[in-house]
């Protein structure tokens, strides 16, 4: 049974995606469904909200290129600020992980 | 660097918006082929595999909004939205945004209004002053007769020190503005004129409209050359603005010119003294008037402005420490030339590098004081205004609650409630903004009659800094009078305001509103107080006694232009002139005089035998008249008798002294007999005769300024013709037939000038006729504001209290008991904001002090009429609310809703 993406966890998903190399959008919920071993419902219809918001705030940028199949495809890929943001994220998850944990274990 | 990135963005988003709306169109396109071509690879059909994608991506229509949502754009669609709504909610209640609208107007205009006005005053440099940061007016500051003294005028030949010396600057100009007479013929008239060096250009950024400006080679030592450019303004009236001026000639003063140029419009040069008509070369005009070289080395004619260009990299204080040096050499070798007593280094002689405008520097004129004032009472009228709308608008938010809590509950964001209000108020502070420009653009004409001259538009709509600051004022004015019901409405408990009804809810006046009101009383209370001492200080100056009466008093001055008579010659002409001046219809008398009340006065040295350096006690003023002199001016004689036509040229010599004079010099003496030596201490003694009432003809503020009187005859006073007429009244109405009766006794070109003597004084009251009108308009509209504050907030509290009322009716109040209970609801607040008011413009009022005239800051007449004022206004904006809570019906008020 796949559980639910916690709120404000795709963006780090998609920036983490996207720190191996640029992809357009199918690629990334493919991607993302292939890591989290289908566990994760990552729901396609939110994947380009969250696209766009990243590309708004600077994190990520778009680019049109051909695709593997040779058809015209956006292609996302991190910024500078997008890199500081993902590393920022990924070190402020892994706190908060294992902080919960070991409230998990203790109490 | 992330905000620019979300700007540009959004910016893309809003215009190229159809380009993103296709884009984002393919790329869903894109994901939905791939994931059915992933599908039909697995082994489904193509239909099925379709299907699949598609139920697994969601709808399209969705994702769509969604995307569009993330993009920012929302916030300018729901703008555009909320905008809509607020406009339609206020075209509903058209009283209320009328109310709201005009309050705003008012208190944005007066704002603009002053702050068009102290910006010419004080922030504006002169129009295409170049680099106007490193460009300063040369001041000199010096003690002087036990006080420190600050001078704007210097000689020409300090000016020249200055070039010769100074290193620090990187140009200098000299400058002065004189009234002269322009033209030739009837077609005379006296005109400002502008006499300077020809540096004086190179510190614009203007090229002449016409030919050119004068040069170095025409403004040399000693006599330059006979050229003038005009004025934009004067070229267009005088010319018709037609272009073959150049070459032509025009009379300046005595000499024939030549026009060489015309300045470009809207260049008013250094302009202290209003826009000239022409610029004259330095030179020319001082060998003229002085009639020959001497003013290229006399220290003893300090006449000229001084404004210098200091060295990008030299500090301010360096300049005034190298300039100083080059002073202090131009001191010394005045020390040599004529006896100027003091060293510089005993007087502490500085130069002072100031703003260009005269109105910021050391020497402002007390009007630029109060205009700094009355633009502070602007600012309160404006925050009053602020306080009344969003009193308004609190109590209609107060009314829409349950709209409110409906539109909460059906899932609007607070966030979206709160811009909505916001938008309300700003859309309602824009309307004021524009109405408020018009208010401005009719009170800057009413104005400028105070401060500027005729030439200098003041136009409001196209002035960029106005306008800048009208929509500051209108921004800072939606974020004031917007955030206190905003902030409300996202507070407050969603159930309980849906559960109690409109009417339900006990009664709460919000503490909020209270308070605004209060303010607004204690803000009122400042104004009127201040209005109250100023119409005050204006009526003890129109009463205040000048020494003359002024008001039936018409001078005539006659400029000789050039044409030079002999002493004898002179005197006739004196003779026919009074002569003439008595036949003139409504002309009782006439007298000859030297010294013209704020215009020109004679002074000579004073020697009394007994007193010691009689210049330290005061200024003494000489006046010489003939022997109707006192008569004609109604100057009262306290003591002795007057100098009348039996005090001939030959006969002993006789002086009559101002009272304030007999004090300081005789104190606890007789003055009458006493011995005066004039124009030197050798002279003979004058007796005097007589004691007079002081007369003021500088200042009517210095009280250390005597006036002593002497027979005209017997002292030769070199000096063209010039007297007083007595008119039975009316003076105004008589000017031009004195006029032209006169003009005909005159030879040559000369010309006679008349006007009426209140004219000259008028300007010495100006300041406080603008601090009484300006206080008395602001602090009217502050009250009426409150007023309307006040009445609305009682209504609305009775509106909401109906059923309380009622309920008080039923169990046996009686109507009186309902109206004291509404109205001292009010009136408290009232007498609250009056002894707060009180108070602050107690604490204030010693900065008042000096724009006082004999009149103490803490008059208790004033602040007793205003607190009566104010509760009077209390009790009238409170009666109609209470009358209407008193006439509620018990029956109706408990059964409703």
């Amino acid at each position: 049974m796949p559980i639910d993406l916690p709120q404000g966890t795709l963006d780090l998903l998609i920036l983490k995606a996207l720190s191996l190399q640029p992809m357009h959008g199918w690629a990334i919920s493919e991607r993302l469904h292939q890591v989290t071993r289908a566990m994760f419902q990552v729901p396609q219809g939110s994947l380009y909200p969250a696209l766009h918001r990243l590309e708004r705030r600077g994190l990520i940028r778009a680019e049109w290129g051909a695709s593997d199949n040779n058809r015209r495809a956006k292609y996302y890929e991190l910024t500078r600020a997008g890199r500081k943001q993902l590393a920022a994220e990924t070190d402020a998850w892994q706190k908060l992980t294992t902080a919960v944990a070991l409230v998990l274990e203790q109490a | 660097m992330q905000a620019l990135s979300d700007l540009l963005y959004r910016l893309r988003a809003l215009f190229r918006r159809d380009v993103m709306d296709r884009e984002l169109e393919e790329e869903l396109q894109y994901h939905l082929e791939r994931e059915t071509a992933k599908h039909v690879s697995a082994g489904l059909r193509p239909d099925e595999a379709r299907r699949r994608a598609r139920a697994w991506f969601g709808g399209v229509e969705r994702i769509r909004d969604d995307t569009r949502d993330s993009r920012g754009l929302v916030t300018l669609e729901t703008l555009a939205q909320d905008i809509r709504y607020a406009a339609r909610g206020l075209a509903a209640r058209p009283i209320f945004a009328g109310g709201v609208v005009l309050t705003l107007a008012l208190g944005i205009g007066a704002n603009a209004t002053m702050f068009g006005i102290v910006d010419r005053l004080l922030f504006r440099s002169p129009a295409t002053l170049r680099d106007a940061g490193t460009v300063h007016r040369i001041y000199t500051a010096y003690d002087w007769d036990g006080e420190r003294r600050t001078d704007m005028n210097l000689p020409f030949a300090t000016y020249r020190d200055f070039l010769h010396n100074a290193k620090a600057l990187d140009g200098l100009a000299a400058f002065q503005t004189r009234q002269l007479p322009v033209g030739d013929g009837t077609d005379t008239k006296e005109m400002s004129v502008t006499v300077a060096s020809a540096s004086y250009f190179s510190f614009f950024n203007s090229r002449p409209a016409l030919g050119r400006f004068f040069d170095a080679v025409e403004d040399s030592v000693p006599q330059g050359a006979a050229v003038v450019v005009l004025g934009h303004g004067f070229w267009q009236s005088k010319f018709g603005g037609r272009t073959d001026v150049v070459g032509q000639t025009l009379r300046i003063n005595k000499q024939l010119r030549t026009i060489i140029g015309v300045a470009p419009e809207g260049f008013v040069g250094m302009s202290d003294q209003g826009v000239p008509a022409a610029w004259i070369p330095l030179s020319s005009y001082a060998f003229e008037f002085r009639g020959g070289s001497r003013y290229v080395s006399t220290y003893g004619w300090s006449w000229l402005e001084l404004v210098a260009r200091r060295k990008h990299d030299i500090s301010v204080a360096a300049a005034e420490a190298d300039l100083k040096a080059s002073y202090y050499q131009s001191w010394r070798k005045e020390l040599e030339g004529s006896p100027r007593s003091v060293s510089p280094d005993s007087a502490r002689a500085t130069v002072v590098l100031g703003p260009v405008q005269i109105n910021r520097g050391p020497l402002a004129g007390r009007e630029s004081v109060v205009a700094r004032w009355i633009a502070g009472v602007a600012l309160i009228v404006l925050l009053i205004a602020c306080a009344n709308v969003a009193n308004l608008l609190l109590s209609r938010a107060v009314g829409r609650q349950r709209e409110i809590a409906v539109r909460l509950a059906l899932g609007v964001s607070r966030g979206r409630l709160v811009r909505q209000l916001m938008t309300e108020s700003l859309v309602l502070a824009l309307f004021g903004g524009v109405a408020g420009l018009l208010v401005a653009q009719w009170g800057s004409a009413a104005l400028r009659t105070f401060f500027f001259t005729a030439d200098e538009a003041v136009a409001v709509t196209t002035d960029t800094r106005t306008l800048l600051f009208a929509a500051i004022a209108t921004i800072v004015v939606a974020v004031l009078t917007g955030i206190v019901p905003a902030v409300q409405a996202g507070r407050g408990d969603l159930a309980v305001a849906l559960k109690t009804g409109s009417r339900e809810g006990t009664y709460r006046r919000g503490r909020t509103r209270t308070t605004l009101l209060v303010l607004q009383a204690t803000l009122s209370v400042v104004l009127l107080v201040g209005a109250g001492l100023f119409v005050r200080s204006l009526r003890n100056v129109q009463g205040f006694r000048l020494g003359y009466d002024a008001d039936q008093i018409i001078v005539a001055g006659a400029n000789m232009r050039g044409v030079s008579l002999n002493g004898d010659e002179m005197n006739a002409l004196s003779e026919r002139f009074l002569i003439a001046a008595r036949e003139v219809p409504g002309v009782t008398h006439a007298a000859l005089a030297a010294t013209i009340p704020f215009w020109s006065n004679e002074g000579r040295g004073l020697w009394v035998p007994g007193v010691d350096s009689i210049s330290r006690k005061g200024r003494f003023i000489l006046q010489a008249g003939s022997p109707d002199y006192f008569t004609t001016m109604g100057t009262r004689i306290v003591r002795g008798r007057a100098f009348d036509a039996t005090d001939r040229k030959g006969g002993p010599n006789v002086v009559v002294v101002s009272e304030g004079m007999a004090k300081v010099i005789w104190p606890g003496q007789d003055a009458l007999g006493k011995c005066v030596r004039i124009g030197a201490d050798t002279a003979p003694c004058s007796t005097v005769i007589g004691v007079a009432e002081e007369m003021r003809t500088r200042s009517l503020t210095d009280t250390r300024e005597y006036t002593y009187y002497i027979p005209a005859t017997q002292f030769d006073l070199p000096m063209d013709p010039q007297l007083f007429a007595r008119v039975s009244r009316d003076a105004a109405t008589r000017v031009d037939d004195l006029r032209n009766r006169l003009q005909r006794e005159m030879p040559g070109a000369a010309y006679v000038n008349t006007m009426t003597l209140g004219r000259l004084i008028d300007p010495q009251r100006k300041s406080w006729e603008f601090g009484a009108t300006m206080f008395l308009a602001f602090g009217g509209l502050a009250l009426v504001l409150a007023a309307i504050g006040l009445y609305s907030l009682i209504a609305y509290d009775v509106a909401q209290r109906t059923q309380e009322l009622g309920v008080r009716l039923a169990l046996g109040a009686s109507m009186s008991d309902v109206v004291t209970l509404v109205m001292s609801s009010g009136v408290r607040l009232v007498v609250v904001g009056v002894v707060l008011g009180g108070g602050l413009a107690l604490w204030g009022s010693k900065w008042m002090e000096g724009l006082m005239f004999r009149q103490s800051p803490r008059d208790p007449v004033v602040f007793g009429v205003v607190a009566l004022v104010l509760l009077l206004v209390a009790l009238l904006a409170t009666s109609g609310p209470a009358l209407r809570a008193a006439r509620v019906d018990p029956n109706i008020a408990l059964r409703s809703d």
